[in-house]
């Protein structure tokens, strides 16, 4: 296992390279010049040309690739053409919002598709199961953005009962710990709902396999209470698949969450790369998309690890 | 009611004509095709159907709840909501159905050749896929229609883009499956060319997981539109799109909910009717998952 850790871990930074190369080539080969986006139409030559000179984006793309990989490789994600900051610092400020975002969003899909899952799975054709199914479906339906509005709609307008901005904002920090989760509800709810769909039917079909297995008969047989059954054997063993998965979404979600902090100002990875895009800013285009191409390997490897470790059977 | 027997060697057509005989028991199967078609109905006889221009203004009526007089009411300037949802249809519709046509024709070749041949033309191929699939597909999307401009023949390339590399590692994973079989190996020693291999005996019998996953692509193709039409990267005002709409109606959530419940509904209810149908169509192309449920339900169908 931990060779295979290793072979895996070798393979990241190739992977990463491929992956800055498409950046790079996707935000070199497309229309759109960041000097004059940032300086406007009336500037003057040397000006701007100052400007590209700054930025090497005066040399050839050859020898821009290589300038910037090489600076990557020091922990250097270079500076931003449009905001006065380096990339790593920007980072430092928006890769903490997300992760928190995408940490609300992950607990919200825990907390609901564990307990709906096992139930529907102990209780077939019930209600619950009924519901169980109603909601994977229509979690699978609706857009995060849909489903964002409905929610601001419901408990915000209707209600208001919750906040519809304010994550990373100064008020929430300065407040108690219930003014900073707050604004977190809504948007983990909508960000957090497809990967509830996911896991909840994951784990119903999974209890489902396993309470048909003749070491449940056994378990039940030798006098075990009822919850020691469902939990210690069957339970464990169906969180093995669902563990992976969860963590494989997990990785997955920094990179979704843009609509969601479109919709509620989050100061976030998506956002910022949303305005990156918009003025074509390259250092922060290329450096966001490794961090969040790096995070989802390293959540990838992270869960085959869980693999291997939660079932002894695995052996890589 | 007799089902018939699937052959011991099932060929090409008489498997997709079981198939056939096979789909109409999925009942929600069956509610997703016939509410998919009526809403491609709907988007293709939209300038018959519609009561109204979907871009006329009309500032005397804006922001008016539903009536007879508008149906679904009418937005922030006065336009018909319902003859907004019919032209917006269109749209959706088109892009999805020209992304998975993209899709299929990058896609499927590189899944072929990748599984084909093997070697070092599959390593290749596939650690490009990989590199393609470390990137969230919307984030991918947004950043390649962001910087060549936002325009509608854009989405779709890069809706295209994003969703062909996952359509070629699925048929990679298919090919290699169905290349051991005897039956490919017998073709090869009666004297078959690749392309004769590739064509008439892989593609023909990975073509069933191709069906089904071109749906999820249809699907996904529709929501990741309006995604980008909802962040101003895909359809440009006027022109009616439900992603657009949508983030346009957000101003008014309070005001004018019918202005979001509108294009919401519209959007759940066509990938729900796709997602019902691609889970009847996997049924239907899985001999296995015929006999199972026979088994386990006889006769209540």
């Amino acid at each position: 296992m931990w060779r295979y850790l290793g072979r895996r871990l070798i393979q990241v930074p190739l992977v990463l390279i491929v992956v800055s190369l498409m950046t790079f080539l996707i935000t070199r080969a497309t229309p759109g010049d960041p000097v004059q986006i940032m300086l406007g139409m009336q500037t003057s030559k040397e000006a701007a040309d100052a400007m590209r000179a700054e930025f090497n984006l005066d040399r050839s793309l050859p020898e821009q690739y290589v300038l910037w990989i090489g600076k990557v490789v020091t922990g250097d994600l270079g500076r931003s053409i449009r905001l006065n900051d380096t990339v790593t610092s920007l980072l430092a400020e928006r890769f903490p919002v997300s992760l928190q975002l995408a940490l609300a969003a992950m607990l919200f899909a825990l907390a609901v598709s564990i307990p709906l899952g096992v139930l529907a799975a102990l209780r077939r054709n019930t209600w619950i199961d009924y519901l169980c199914t109603g909601y994977t479906v229509l979690g699978f339906a609706v857009p995060n953005f849909a489903l964002a509005l409905i929610l601001i709609y419901v408990f915000s307008i209707r209600l208001d009962w919750l906040p519809i901005t304010g994550i990373g904002s100064s008020e929430a920090a300065a407040g108690g710990w219930w003014t900073y989760i707050k604004p977190f509800i809504v948007p983990a709810v909508a960000l957090g709902t497809l990967q509830t769909a996911m896991l909840t039917r994951l784990l119903r079909s999974s209890m489902i396999d396993i309470l048909s297995q003749d070491y449940m008969r056994t378990a039940r047989a030798k006098g075990l209470m009822p919850a020691t059954v469902v939990i210690v054997h069957a339970l464990k063993n169906a969180m093995i698949p669902f563990v992976t998965m969860a963590t494989v979404q997990f990785g997955y979600m920094i990179g979704i969450q843009v609509t969601i902090e479109y919709i509620f100002a989050v100061p976030g990875m998506g956002s910022a790369i949303l305005n990156a895009v918009v003025t074509r800013d390259f250092p922060v285009i290329q450096g966001f998309t490794l961090v969040i191409a790096a995070f989802f390997l390293f959540a990838n490897i992270t869960a085959d690890m869980l693999y291997a470790l939660l079932d002894p059977r695995i052996r890589y | 009611m007799a089902l018939a027997q699937p052959p011991a060697t099932p060929r090409f057509a008489g498997s997709i004509r079981l198939a056939a005989r096979q789909f109409p028991r999925h009942r929600a199967a069956m509610v997703g095709l016939v509410c998919l078609v009526l809403i491609c109905l709907a988007a293709a006889l939209a300038p018959l159907i519609a009561p109204y221009d979907p871009v006329q203004i009309k500032l005397s009526a804006k922001l008016k709840p539903p009536s007879f007089e508008h149906l679904l009411g009418t937005d922030h300037f006065g336009r018909d909501v319902f003859s907004r949802l019919l032209y917006g249809g269109r749209t959706s519709l088109s892009v999805g159905l020209l992304v998975v046509a993209f899709a299929f024709v990058l896609g499927v070749p590189l899944g072929l050749a990748s599984g084909y041949f093997g070697g070092r033309t599959d390593n290749l191929l596939m650690r490009l896929v990989d590199a393609f699939l470390t990137f969230p597909p919307l984030l991918l999307a947004v950043a390649l229609v962001g910087l060549l401009g936002p325009d509608i023949q854009n989405v779709m390339l890069a809706l295209g883009l994003v969703q062909a590399p996952v359509l070629a590692r699925m048929v990679r994973g298919s090919t290699l499956a169905v290349r051991e079989e005897v039956y490919v190996t017998a073709a090869r020693a009666l004297g078959a060319g690749p392309g004769r291999i590739v064509i008439s005996h892989l593609l023909r019998n990975v073509v069933s997981p191709i069906i089904v996953q071109l749906t999820v692509v249809f699907a996904a193709a529709v929501v990741a539109e309006a995604s980008l039409s909802f962040l101003g990267f895909g359809t440009q005002p006027p022109q009616p799109s439900w992603g657009r709409d949508m983030s346009e109606a957000r101003r008014f959530l309070g005001d004018a909910p019918w202005m979001f419940l509108a294009p919401t509904g519209a959007i759940m209810l066509c990938v729900l009717s796709i997602n019902f149908l691609g889970d009847g169509l996997r049924d239907a192309l899985d001999p296995r998952a015929w006999r199972t449920r026979r088994a386990v339900e006889p006769d209540k169908r």
